[in-house]
């Protein structure tokens, strides 16, 4: 066990957990902060997405050691103003089945569009790879065009 | 190399007859009002579906579950128009697990078989009109005015002549004592205000899931609750032999060791501990019932069974194919092959119970509530009425979350340690304990007319049964197993002389429904075969099932739609189209597939689907179910496939098991029609005829005919899916 400071939606988090717990757990479990999903632990369908000090990382093959100081947002704080236009454009185009894999493909998207504000559709196809067993990906193409639009 | 082929593997044993007997059941429910543990406290029960709280609020029971198929919405939606409610002041609740919520003909409560709306519609048309004709019944009491003057419209009660109205939560109670009508009316469907007619809503559920605020059963949190983490048997039905509990011992967090049937379970105070110490965990196993089998020899099981006279089973004659087929001298014969697949939903299979003297409670995200409650009471040794299931959101299900086996291994880990257990399977336990699609091999045979149309086609099928572990009756070997033959029996073609053979194989692999059923690997051999046909008559493929479909006019129409929107045959040079049509769970498709090839690998460009449900209820939620049904169709086509080696899964995650992701999906067109005239289903009939329509597409193409799925096996790969050939 050992204790881990960082910044977590813009407040401070601690925890004194085991240092090989993946960030996933601790968020999900340590500090209840559920809308994080659980979907492979091998960093392979991205249910997990959250940002750490900006980047989109796949937080089920990120250790909490690995965070130490840094600054994660997750699906509970991407913004603080109302719904992220990602999350309008998500419901304008009524993305989500079962939408569970959802909140990582919002992440995924919202770090794409924080690096580019305009992406192409070859863009989103390059650097979305989220895994979605429902098949919504047609409409999640739209709805980050729309958002970013 | 051994094999026991077996159908009492112990996984099995534990749902060894444990459904009611399936019983058909009048609609009699209307009196029925089930105690609502979840409907606003102060909401009077009108009947089993249908609560309304004084301040007007209307509570809906949905008994379905919802797992990305919109019926939270649809379903509650339905019974909101016949009650005339307001349906912004609707709340809707998952119902408990109780006899009102069951399927109105099985008396069996499950999600599933693209069921949810075509078997409940009358039903709860009947109980919103039954609550509807109380209300004005108790209007017509307080207002002393002849009911036949009231209307009941946006959740009022209202008389014109006078201009008075009552709000509904004003006279809920005064209608909630009323007689229950024995036959109340349900609206024409000219009268339909929230559902069809092109309508649609914002589905209840979506605003919480992009959120993250959505509870699937995996985000739930009950006080005291611990965690548990599994380990199955390497080897399908292994089991533990020896555990050195003495292993793990002082690890952080640990409280207990468990052995289970087929597995083993670690519960400690949080998740991640209780993996650490799974994985250090020294467990040693005995190999299960089959042996050490592989791919070659499960293959050689569906082989032998071909070779054999016995085991078969007649699913369809008309005429005599076979005598027709003997005689002609130009006999038409191919072999398809659809593989394993495993559900593996995007939520793994999880379960949180507390078992306690005085009952059992769970929250579970679970397809089959009933299965649920029966399995429980069996091995706890308790009444069902004792067990109390809550239905949480579900990440994806495909049929899996009908078992109970999950759920089962959180209530015997609670009992054990005496605390609610949260129970979470790895991804990759999450696939070795599936239930597996099968293997589903079909030879065909036909010869053609003068015409050039099949006069007899012979189609033998060896296939596990997918229905038994299910199905309220038990499933024999050496019968049909009705989903298993989908799609092959009872299909619109105009061809005299049919017959059906069906061989029910035994496999040392539990074998499951997985979306689709049936229709998915037989609608891919029967429309390949059917392309190869109109091939061999010199005949264009769309005009070929015109011929075929002459006497069935919706039918028809659905084909020349699909055939209008995707411009059939007028593609672009250098593309190349194909073609496949389905009458699968009550409702007609026919979906198009565009591609090209480009640097021999295949670049999809669009797919059309064009679907006759009889209604649609929600038009943007029906098109999202079938559009996503393609992308699930491509995955079962382009990519994914179990394998076995050494009485193992092989491939136990998204790295192994591929599916389709965004780059690989091409332009959707989704369009319905509503020519039928019973309501059909929706959410397993979109991936249907996606793969023969994929291969018929790369026939055009390449003069390939691909009689094996998925193609990644043949090392046919999209531009995309080349990166990792």
């Amino acid at each position: 066990m050992a204790r881990f400071n960082f910044t977590l939606n813009g407040s401070r988090a601690e925890v004194d957990v085991d240092p090989s717990t993946p960030l996933l757990w601790v968020l999900r479990d340590h500090l209840g902060l559920t809308g994080t999903k659980f979907g492979c632990g091998v960093a392979q369908c991205g249910a997990c997405t959250v940002h750490v000090n900006d980047e989109a990382v796949r937080s089920c093959a990120y250790t909490i050691d690995a965070v130490e100081g840094a600054r994660v947002t997750t699906i509970e704080g991407l913004s603080n103003s109302g719904p992220h236009p990602l999350q309008k454009a998500w419901i304008e185009h009524q993305v989500p089945q079962c939408g569970y894999c959802q909140p990582g493909f919002i992440m995924a998207a919202a770090a794409l569009i924080r690096q580019q504000p305009r992406p192409s559709e070859a863009d989103i196809e390059a650097s979305i790879t989220n895994i979605c067993r429902c098949g919504t990906y047609a409409r999640i193409k739209r709805a980050i065009l729309a958002a970013a639009g | 190399m051994s094999i026991t082929a077996s159908s009492t593997l112990s996984r099995r044993d534990v749902l060894h007859g444990v459904a009611a007997s399936a019983v058909v059941i009048v609609v009699g429910r209307l009196a029925q009002t089930e105690v609502l543990a979840q409907s606003a406290a102060s909401a009077l029960a009108i009947n089993a579906y249908v609560a309304i709280a004084p301040d007007g609020r209307v509570t809906l029971q949905c008994a379905h579950s919802e797992m990305g198929q919109g019926i939270y919405t649809t379903f509650a939606a339905i019974i909101a128009d016949e009650l005339e409610a307001d349906w912004s002041k609707c709340d809707v609740v998952f119902s408990p697990a109780a006899p009102p919520y069951r399927h109105p003909v099985y008396n069996w409560q499950f999600t599933g078989n693209a069921e949810s709306i075509r078997s409940y519609h009358v039903l709860i048309r009947k109980m919103g009109a039954a609550a509807r004709e109380m209300l004005i019944a108790a209007t017509a009491d307080r207002l002393r005015v002849p009911p036949a003057e009231l209307i009941a419209r946006e959740g009022m009660v209202r008389h014109a002549a006078s201009g008075r109205a009552l709000g509904f939560g004003e006279i809920a109670a005064a209608a909630a004592a009323r007689p229950v009508p024995a036959e109340p009316r349900v609206k024409p469907e000219s009268e339909w205000r929230i559902v069809g007619g092109g309508r649609s809503l914002p589905r209840r559920d979506i605003p919480a899931k992009v959120e993250g605020s959505a509870v699937f059963g995996i985000d739930i949190k009950v006080p005291g609750m611990v965690h548990a983490a599994v380990a199955s048997a390497p080897m399908i039905g292994g089991r533990p032999a020896s555990i050195d509990e003495a292993s793990v011992r002082g690890m952080n967090g640990v409280i207990r060791v468990l052995p289970l049937d087929s597995a083993v379970a670690v519960v400690a105070e949080h998740y991640w501990q209780a993996r650490l110490a799974l994985e250090r965990l020294n467990v040693t196993w005995q190999a299960g019932l089959g042996g050490s089998f592989d791919d070659a020899a499960i293959d050689a099981m569906y082989r032998n069974a071909f070779a054999r006279d016995s085991g078969w089973a007649e699913a369809e004659k008309q005429r005599d194919a076979l005598a027709m087929l003997a005689g002609s001298s130009r006999v038409i014969e191919a072999e398809y092959r659809s593989p394993w697949l495993s559900h593996a939903p995007m939520e793994p299979m999880n379960a949180t119970v507390s078992v306690t003297e005085a009952g059992v409670t769970v929250w579970a995200p679970t397809q089959g509530m009933q299965m649920t409650q029966i399995v429980l009471a069996r091995a706890l040794q308790i009444p069902s009425e004792k067990i109390t299931i809550h239905r949480t959101y579900l990440g994806g299900g495909f049929g899996r979350r009908l078992l109970a086996d999950f759920v089962l291994q959180a209530a015997l880990c609670s009992k054990a340690v005496g605390r609610p257990v949260k129970l979470i399977w790895a991804r990759e336990e999450d696939i070795k304990q599936d239930w597996f699609r099968p293997a589903f091999l079909d030879k065909v045979r036909a010869t053609l007319g003068a015409d050039g149309l099949p006069a007899a086609i012979h189609h033998r099928l060896v296939a596990p049964s997918i229905l038994a572990p299910v199905s309220p009756v038990p499933i024999n070997p050496g019968t049909v197993d009705g989903l298993a033959v989908e799609g092959l029996v009872e299909h619109p073609y105009r061809i005299p002389h049919r017959r059906v053979d069906y061989h029910m194989l035994q496999v040392p692999i539990p074998t499951m429904v997985l979306r689709t059923t049936g229709h998915g690997p037989n609608n891919f051999a029967l429309e390949s075969f059917i392309d190869e046909l109109a091939r061999a008559a010199g005949r264009d493929p769309y005009q070929y099932r015109r011929l075929l479909l002459s006497d069935d006019a919706a039918a028809l129409a659905v084909l020349d739609r699909a055939a209008m929107l995707a411009s059939w045959g007028k593609a672009a040079p250098g593309r190349f189209q194909g073609l496949a049509f389905a009458d699968a769970f009550g409702s007609y498709l026919c979906q198009v597939v565009e591609l090209s090839i480009v640097d021999g690998a295949i670049k999809l460009h669009k797919v059309t689907s064009v679907c006759d449900p009889g209604r649609v209820l929600d038009r943007v939620n029906a098109a999202a179910v079938i559009e996503g049904g393609v992308v699930w169709g491509l995955s079962a086509a382009l990519y994914s496939e179990i394998t076995f080696d050494r009485g193992q899964v092989r491939a136990t995650n998204f790295d192994g098991y591929r599916v389709v992701t965004l780059p690989d999906t091409p332009e959707l067109v989704t369009d319905f029609l509503e020519n039928r005239s019973a309501i059909g289903g929706l959410g397993e009939v979109g991936p249907v005829c996606v793969p023969a329509a994929l291969c018929n597409a790369l026939f055009a193409a390449t003069g390939r005919r691909l009689r094996r799925l998925p193609l990644a096996a043949e090392r046919v790969f999209t531009v995309y899916g080349k990166i990792f050939s």
